[in-house]
């Protein structure tokens, strides 16, 4: 197969098949999650059939919320939407829009959706719409050093910050893999992934226990398609930083070298795969570990903290 | 950062070295949450066992054959011997009908973990930054692995300090041997053998006369905490 694809193709095909193949490893997760549980499960491909469901349904508003309440999905949506343009989701090369910004120019895309979920949930006047809003927002505040110190890793090691740079790098030879600085720092980012998708230890994801909920409580007052909007972002979002951990730290493989159409296919697959694999990592951590009490989660972040400052002090003598 | 030189790759060897280095002064970190005793001594016989993986791997990688003795003798002593005799000292303290080894130690931290964890990458910092300064180059390990050695002992430090039961004080005090022989392994790997044998005994004393010292301290306070040592006088 020879057909080389144009490359707005190939970016207008990174944002599609984050957007598509979100839900689904949303899926594969709770699915696993079950099987590990003893429980069949529900099918893979039942988050498509929840937002299908949710799309068809009728959209209210509580009284008194203005139309930031309404507005904020869909921006959110169009940040989710904006930061696969920026990472490396199918191809080695970096894409046209791929150098509009940096890893910190993703992570403040990122943090600007959840700003705007946060603001449309205190619209609400829900007390625990706002009650996980404010924790969301507490709890980010303390996660942002760790993400910074994991970026200042990145731009020692690469000399720049941009995702593509770093993935090239760890390619390049297998010192760049065993090196302290890269691991501490992949294992840095791997917890404050589980943290940013409200996985356990953090956060119990299905569950419907309004007291130890962060990022599940915020929507609670949105209905119909907004509802699935912001069901869909979140897997994004989850797919988003799937992605960023898989193709930048720890997987940069399979990605496509050219526009060819085959190639291209390959880097949708594995990468999907891949995603598939780390949600079965996740399931089996969810199964494994209890929750902690909200007051405990500052010490699963300092240990992230800890992990990302060690990474910055082994480079510090040039040995990491 | 941009525009800034990359930091080269260290080779496969050293970043391998420094990866187990590093591994060593994570489970010093983690000994600060540990709540149990029989936890505890499991996470210092561990730190033991990464301590002689990076001797067998010093031994393969600059043709050491000593070392691989080293390496047996202190994986023998202090990820076997050393626990098994903690264990047998330190059996029936629970009370409580609590099974021997559940003996609890949680929150004996005089700050919160989190707290705690801040202080002590402010110290390991210190050891990083000072040993950067001291200019030290060996010949079998990179520096960093000297630097994270410091590291270790100055954590052991933070450690005692800051929990407030004895068995995590002791347990503190073994591993900061473990620094010192992770320091002894990057500065001086081609020590005598029989230099290397005589600290792996005298650690050995120590053990006896701290599970000794915990056993009388538990007989008269009816607890391991260290906490109501108040008075001068007892």
């Amino acid at each position: 197969m020879s057909l080389v694809l144009p490359i707005p193709v190939v970016q207008v095909l990174q944002v599609a098949t984050i957007a598509a193949a979100a839900p689904g490893v949303s899926g594969v997760i709770a699915r696993v999650e079950a099987r590990l549980q003893g429980r069949t499960g529900p099918r893979l491909a039942q988050p498509y059939s929840d937002l299908r469901k949710l799309f068809q349904k009728e959209a209210l508003a509580p009284q008194g919320a203005s139309w930031v309440f309404l507005a904020a999905p869909l921006a959110a949506m169009t940040c989710y939407l904006t930061v696969p343009l920026l990472i490396p989701v199918l191809t080695t090369f970096g894409l046209p829009l791929g150098y509009m910004g940096d890893i910190l120019g993703g992570g403040f895309i990122l943090s600007l959706a959840s700003f705007l979920i946060a603001v449309a949930a205190l619209e609400t006047g829900s007390p625990y719409a706002q009650l996980g809003a404010s924790r969301a927002k507490t709890f980010s505040a303390i996660t942002e050093p760790v993400i910074l110190f994991v970026v200042f890793t990145v731009a020692l090691v690469t000399g720049t910050d941009l995702p593509y740079a770093l993935a090239a790098t760890v390619r390049s030879s297998a010192g760049q893999i065993v090196r302290p600085a890269h691991l501490l720092a992949a294992a840095a980012l791997f917890m404050v992934i589980l943290y940013e998708t409200g996985r356990i230890p953090v956060e119990t994801h299905s569950g419907t226990n309004e007291f130890g909920m962060i990022e599940e409580a915020r929507p609670f007052e949105h209905s119909g398609p907004y509802f699935a909007l912001l069901k869909w972002g979140s897997a994004m979002k989850q797919l988003i930083l799937y992605t960023i951990l898989l193709n930048v730290f720890v997987a940069p493989w399979g990605l496509a070298s050219t526009a060819q159409a085959g190639s291209v296919l390959l880097a949708i697959v594995s990468l999907v795969a891949k995603a598939a694999a780390l949600g079965v990592v996740v399931a089996v951590i969810d199964n494994s570990f209890a929750k902690l009490r909200l007051f405990k989660i500052t010490e699963f972040v300092s240990a992230a903290f800890l992990l990302a400052v060690l990474g910055v002090f082994t480079l510090y003598l040039g040995g990491g | 950062m941009a525009g800034a030189a990359a930091v080269a790759a260290p080779s496969v060897f050293s970043g391998s070295a420094n990866v187990i280095a590093v591994g060593v002064l994570l489970v010093e970190f983690g000994m600060f949450r540990q709540a149990l005793l029989r936890d505890q001594v499991r996470l210092y016989a561990a730190q033991s066992t990464l301590i002689s993986v990076l001797a067998v791997v010093v031994a393969a990688a600059r043709h050491l054959p000593d070392l691989y003795v080293l390496a047996g003798l202190s994986f023998a002593l202090k990820a076997v011997i050393v626990p098994v005799v903690l264990r047998r000292l330190l059996r029936g303290l629970g009370g409580r009908g609590e099974g021997p080894g559940w003996t609890d130690i949680a929150d004996s931290g005089s700050l919160s973990l989190a707290t705690t964890v801040l202080v002590a990458i402010a110290v390991a910092a210190f050891g990083f930054f000072s040993v950067a300064a001291l200019g030290i180059h060996s010949p079998v390990l990179p520096t960093t692995a000297l630097a994270i050695s410091v590291a270790v002992v100055l954590v052991a430090f933070v450690l005692m300090i800051m929990r407030r039961d004895v068995a995590s004080q002791a347990i503190g005090f073994f591993s900061l041997e473990n620094g010192v022989s992770l320091t002894a392994l990057v500065v001086a790997a081609s020590m005598p053998l029989i230099l290397e044998i005589v600290f792996l005994f005298d650690l050995l004393v120590a053990v006896v006369v701290f599970g000794l010292l915990i056993r009388v301290h538990h007989g008269r306070a009816e607890s391991l905490s260290t906490a109501d040592l108040t008075r001068l006088r007892g």
